[in-house]
């Protein structure tokens, strides 16, 4: 099949500990473990996704969560065309967190920037701990900000592809749009190959499937 | 006051960046020496002189005596240089070349110091060490200098004959002295000190030439020395080039970082620091458990307890040395490699000489050291690879994505272990410089395929396939073999140290300072956003106000560095008593701080709000507690404004307060006023009376010439007598103080209410005659207000009832309070800002708008009042009362009344040593200072 390439460069954003590696390595390799390689400033992985006959290829930037390294978020959001910003449903102050990265985003990111709140570690609750932000709590931070919202495992797996796959569907209506307004790559660093000149909108809502195709 | 005079001069430089600069000052003669011998702290040059030194190490006098037949004979080389005495060492450096013969000999290795035979014009000492290294220094230079230079060298001497008690169990601690041991003194008992985890869990990498490089190390210190005597020639530093063998890198590391200095000089510290602590805990060490296992995980001691421990041990101990920085992710991973080779003791030491002096800043909490050192390599790269640069900023390539970990790991997370220990030898040895000359070289040897792609993620990709490939033959298709058989790495060796060999330690210095300023002043912008965006939402602050509220809290606490991220950010009371004074016309130092008790007061009333907004009894204040602290200060509502400070003193949960509080509570009104009683403030009502007068002098001068409403001119050459409106505010803010007093004990309760008494009959009751004030001093004496055994209370209703009642408290509560609160304004002109009444009246004339319109007023209602109708186009806040009224009525009257009340304090009350404690309060807020005649300025009115 004759693909095109999109690339999305995504950062993930989060409170330490609250499983941001985790979702990364979920997506990328569908495993789970503890991580092997510590976060140092950021990792850097990839991972192409089929979204019917066009493919994204995710950039992901995973960041260092432990709080010092805030200052340095900013050079690795800068140009990013998405952001999940992830708390632990069983961590309030995780969730304050995430407020504020959001708020931080809305400020000083690209302007179109498409961001996802991710409460992880659902499995935890379904285990009998106890879930200490509510889902309706930040479903209503999700809607006052314009943002997609899931909870997911990163330990079950369950709904971590699809916050990419939400993530992948909302992106290519946007790229057309500045495509057709700026002609390609503009300041907002937009990443488009030169064979992905199509209009994505059509596939939208078509059924999307992930590949295990690294790179 | 030497508080607020500091205050003053604080405020008069404000500047953010000279508050976090001033650690990067000049630094002084013996920094620099220290710098450049990594010596601890407490080394100074004690004395310094020129000398020749000549050094015969026993191994080759032994040769030279085989060799000569048995005769001892000085064979050795004479080096030229700087000799240095210190507390605890002795320092020489060859002036030509430092690099042929350097040393840092520690004094309580000298066994003996003897005068050697020289000629009359000269004179010598012979050195001989421990080990029977023998050293003769030949002084150059005048004979009182040598002789002065000796003299101290024998007090520094005998002051260190109590560590020579240390020496021996420091040396048992060195694999050079078991080398030397085994091998030369043939102990077949030697054993190796403790170490490292790699000597029981093996070396990482190619252990194939461990035994040669042994065995150059070993000559080496034969014929120099070792640890703590050890002569640095061109081949130490060859020696280190060529790799260290892994058994003695734990060493060599200590020696190049001179953390062996430090931990000779302190040989507790670190098992004191642990024990201190076992069983604390703290944010960093929770941290720091998260990440031990993410610690160079692929090696076998870090799957292991043994090893895990020892990394907790040597992280937890480091942020309790530290607590600034704590603990930071990349130290696990550096400690993590310091520990294959090192002792926890040794790993602890050298971490702390790596983060003081290699790598400043680049663990602090804000990692200014990180950004700032990205920032230089962008500026390297911009100088000597003029083509990459042009590449990276045509393709919006953010290098720092690139390179930041390996700065912040020192290679320890991008390169296979093996070579980034060889790293770690090189920038031990030669400084932070070798940091930027591997980067450089890294970008250097991969130019051709970096050039060709146009984004961070593909540097990544190429540069991490090239560190995975490091140990491949460089010249794989070459037909030579000894060129074919030349890695990689060590291409990048040579590319880094021989292209970039002008890339040095000055130069770094140079340009870290460069942009020293930026970066700080970044990251402090940066703070200061997140943080203003992370802040409460208040009601009666801006935007601007709360950036200002920002500044000023930071300013007052002095320890903090916000971009440094060093001190706590917390406020205590001291720093919040400057805070509130650099804004708050009340707080601010004036005449009455003179008087003790009036400090007294304005200390107790600080603590008491400094308490309220302390929401979580920690004694310190975060700038949260001080933006919702400072939001209620500025409530609009006076009710609120009221209940606010009736909170004060109430007890928690209970809206009334009991008999010494209500004392307590009419003292800090007392204070609250004084700025204003003393004159150094002007409220809107005395603001009106100014403003009424100039329009009468206007009427009167007008009346005659019936000149049109439209055109008045501002008063021109009307004096005003500022004493006269100081002196009328001073006494209407007395007489409200009096007021307040008198009823708040008319009005507190005891059990139940005794009698009621009309609010009105009371505010006539400065009218009264003596008698029947006496006789409500009857009353006032029952009031259980001075009777310890009857608890008398006032409640939130009656003390609000009490203030309504009073036109100037109810003025104060509703505005003149709020706007004594200066938020809005910038720092630097709160204190250009005297308060003086002068300004006001300046201010007054500036605002000649004002003065216009309320002459016409005036005009107008003169005319109504001609006519018989009633002034009814005053303007509600403004015409609450004819100001200048109820001073001509009573002059004195008020003054004389409170003493009269204190008098009758004294004579009525049960408890006498209280009222008189009372009177004597009342009469230092009342009389002191406020009244006393001051130059009647006049103040002429032009315009």
């Amino acid at each position: 099949m004759n693909t095109s390439v999109t690339s999305i460069k995504l950062v993930l954003l989060g409170e330490a500990a609250v499983g941001k590696s985790s979702i990364v390595l979920r997506f990328v390799s569908n495993d789970f473990a503890e991580n092997k390689e510590p976060t140092i400033g950021a990792a850097f992985l990839t991972q192409r996704v089929n979204m019917g006959d066009h493919t994204i290829k995710f950039e992901i930037w995973d960041t260092a969560g432990q709080e010092r390294f805030a200052s340095l978020a900013p050079m690795y959001y800068r140009n990013a065309q998405a952001a999940l910003v992830v708390y632990d449903v069983t961590k309030p102050q995780s969730f304050i967190k995430a407020r504020h990265w959001v708020k931080e985003l809305h400020e000083q990111a690209s302007r179109d920037i498409v961001i996802a709140l991710v409460g992880n570690k659902l499995d935890i609750i379904e285990n009998g701990a106890e879930r200490k932000v509510a889902r309706e709590e930040a479903e209503s931070l999700a809607q006052q900000e314009g943002l997609l919202f899931f909870e997911t495992s990163a330990k079950t797996g369950s709904n971590v592809n699809d916050v990419f796959l939400g993530i992948g569907q909302k992106i290519p209506l946007k790229t057309a749009q500045n495509q057709a307004q700026d002609g390609g790559r503009g300041s907002s660093g937009l990443r488009i190959n030169d064979d992905s000149r199509v209009d994505l909108r059509a596939s939208n809502g078509q059924a999307t499937s992930a590949s295990g195709c690294n790179c | 006051m030497s508080f607020f005079d500091s205050l003053r001069q604080k405020a008069a430089s404000v500047n953010f960046l000279d508050k976090l600069t001033d650690s990067s000052q000049p630094t002084s003669r013996d920094q620099r020496f220290r710098s450049e011998y990594k010596l601890p702290s407490e080394e100074t040059i004690v004395d310094d002189t020129n000398a020749d030194i000549s050094i015969m190490h026993p191994h080759t006098r032994a040769k030279d005596r085989s060799r000569t037949g048995g005769k001892d004979r000085n064979s050795s080389y004479v080096y030229s240089g700087r000799l240095y005495l210190t507390p605890h060492y002795f320092v020489f450096k060859d002036s030509y070349d430092s690099a042929s013969c350097n040393f840092t000999i520690n004094l309580s290795t000298i066994r003996k110091v003897e005068r050697a035979p020289a000629s009359s014009y000269e004179s010598s000492l012979a050195i001989t060490l421990y080990c029977d290294t023998r050293m003769v220094i030949q002084f150059i230079g005048l004979k009182n200098r040598t002789e002065q230079f000796c003299r101290k060298l024998k007090d520094v001497l005998r002051e260190n004959v109590p560590n020579t008690k240390k020496l021996i169990p420091f040396l048992d601690s060195c694999y050079s002295e078991y080398l030397i041991a085994k091998n030369v003194l043939s102990k077949c008992d030697a054993r190796p000190s403790p170490a490292g985890l790699g000597q029981k869990y093996r070396y990482p990498g190619d252990l194939s030439k461990e035994k040669a490089k042994l065995k150059l190390w070993f000559d080496y210190f034969q014929d120099h020395g070792k640890n703590l005597t050890i002569v640095k020639n061109h081949l130490f530093y060859k020696l280190i080039r060529v790799g260290v063998p892994n058994r003695l890198r734990g060493e060599i590391w200590e020696l190049c970082s001179g953390s062996i200095y430090n931990r000779f000089a302190n040989p507790d510290e670190y098992h004191n620091i642990l024990q201190a602590n076992a069983g604390k805990d703290s944010r960093a060490i929770e941290e720091i458990e998260k990440d031990l296992n993410r610690s160079l995980p692929e090696y076998a001691a870090y799957q292991d307890e043994e090893g895990i421990k020892r990394l907790r041990n040597v992280l937890t101990a480091y942020s309790w040395k530290n607590p600034d920085v704590g603990y930071c992710q990349a130290m696990n991973i550096l400690v993590a490699g310091l520990l294959i080779f090192m002792t926890e003791e040794q790993a602890f030491w050298c971490l702390v000489s790596i983060c003081d002096n290699y790598v400043p800043g680049y663990y602090s909490k804000t990692m200014y050291g990180t950004l700032l050192d990205q920032k230089v390599f962008e500026s390297f790269v911009e100088q000597k690879m003029p083509l990459m640069w042009e590449h990276i900023i045509e393709n919006d390539i953010q290098l720092s994505v690139v390179s930041l970990p390996w700065f912040l790991s020192l290679f320890f997370t991008s390169m296979p272990l093996p070579f980034a220990f060889r790293i770690m030898d090189l920038f031990l040895l030669n400084g932070p410089n070798a940091l930027f000359q591997v980067a450089l070289g890294i970008l250097k040897v991969n130019a051709e395929d970096l050039l060709e792609v146009d984004d961070d993620g593909m540097f990544i990709a190429i540069l991490k396939n090239y560190f995975h490939t490091l140990e491949q033959s460089a010249h794989p298709e070459s037909t030579n073999p000894k060129y074919k058989q030349i890695t990689k790495f060590q291409e990048l060796l040579v590319v880094s140290f021989k292209e970039f060999s002008n890339v040095t330690v000055s130069m770094v210095e140079q340009e870290r300072e460069k942009y020293c300023k930026d970066i700080l002043h970044n990251i402090e912008s940066f703070a200061k956003r997140t943080q203003l965006r992370n802040l409460p939402q208040v009601r009666n602050l801006t935007q601007e106000e709360l950036s200002n509220i920002y500044d000023l809290f930071y300013l007052c606490i002095e320890s903090h560095k916000i971009s440094m991220g060093t001190g706590s950010s917390n406020m205590d009371f001291e720093a919040f008593m400057q805070f509130l004074s650099s804004f708050c016309d009340w707080c601010k130092p004036g005449d009455s701080d003179h008087i003790p008790r009036f400090r007294k007061q304005k200390r107790d009333f600080l603590k008491r709000i400094f308490s309220k907004w302390d929401r979580n009894v920690t004694g310190e204040l975060t700038l949260n507690d001080v933006v919702y602290g400072v939001d209620s200060l500025l409530s609009k509502d006076i009710m609120s404004s009221i209940n606010n400070f009736f909170a004060l003193f109430s007890q928690s949960g209970k809206d009334e307060v009991s008999g010494e509080g209500i004392l307590q509570l009419s003292e800090a009104l007392l204070f609250l006023t004084d700025a204003w009683k003393s004159g150094r403030c002007v409220d809107n009502l005395t603001k009106q009376a100014i403003e009424d007068d100039i329009a009468d002098s206007l009427i009167i001068k007008n009346s005659g010439q019936g000149e049109s409403l439209e055109n008045i001119q501002l008063p021109s050459g009307v004096t005003i007598d500022e004493e006269k409106y100081k002196q009328e505010q001073a006494e209407r803010y007395l007489q409200a103080a009096s007021h307040f007093l008198q009823r708040s004990f008319e009005y507190a309760k005891a059990a139940e209410p005794e009698e009621e008494v009309d609010l009105l009959d009371l505010s006539d009751g400065e009218g009264d005659s003596s008698e029947a004030k006496k006789k409500k001093w009857q009353t006032l004496r029952a009031n259980a207000a001075l009777n310890p055994e009857k608890r008398s209370v006032m409640n939130l209703a009656t003390f609000r009832m009490i203030i309504l009642a009073d036109e100037t408290y109810e003025m104060f509560f509703a505005l003149t309070f709020r706007k004594s609160i200066h938020v809005g304004e910038k720092i630097g002109s709160l204190d250009g800002r005297g308060g003086a009444l002068r300004n006001m009246f300046d201010g007054l004339l500036a605002d000649g708008k004002r003065v216009a319109s309320q002459v016409r007023r005036r005009v107008d209602s003169a005319a109504t009042r001609s006519s018989g109708s009633s002034g009814a186009a005053m303007d509600t806040l403004d015409s609450q009362e004819e100001v200048d009224d109820f001073s001509s009525d009573h002059p004195y009257e008020h003054e004389e009344l409170l003493k009269n009340d204190l008098i009758s304090f004294e004579e009525e009350s049960e408890d006498g040593v209280r009222s008189e404690s009372q009177r004597k309060k009342l009469q230092d807020f009342s009389f002191t200072g406020s009244l006393g005649s001051g130059d009647n300025s006049l103040i002429e009115f032009e315009t």
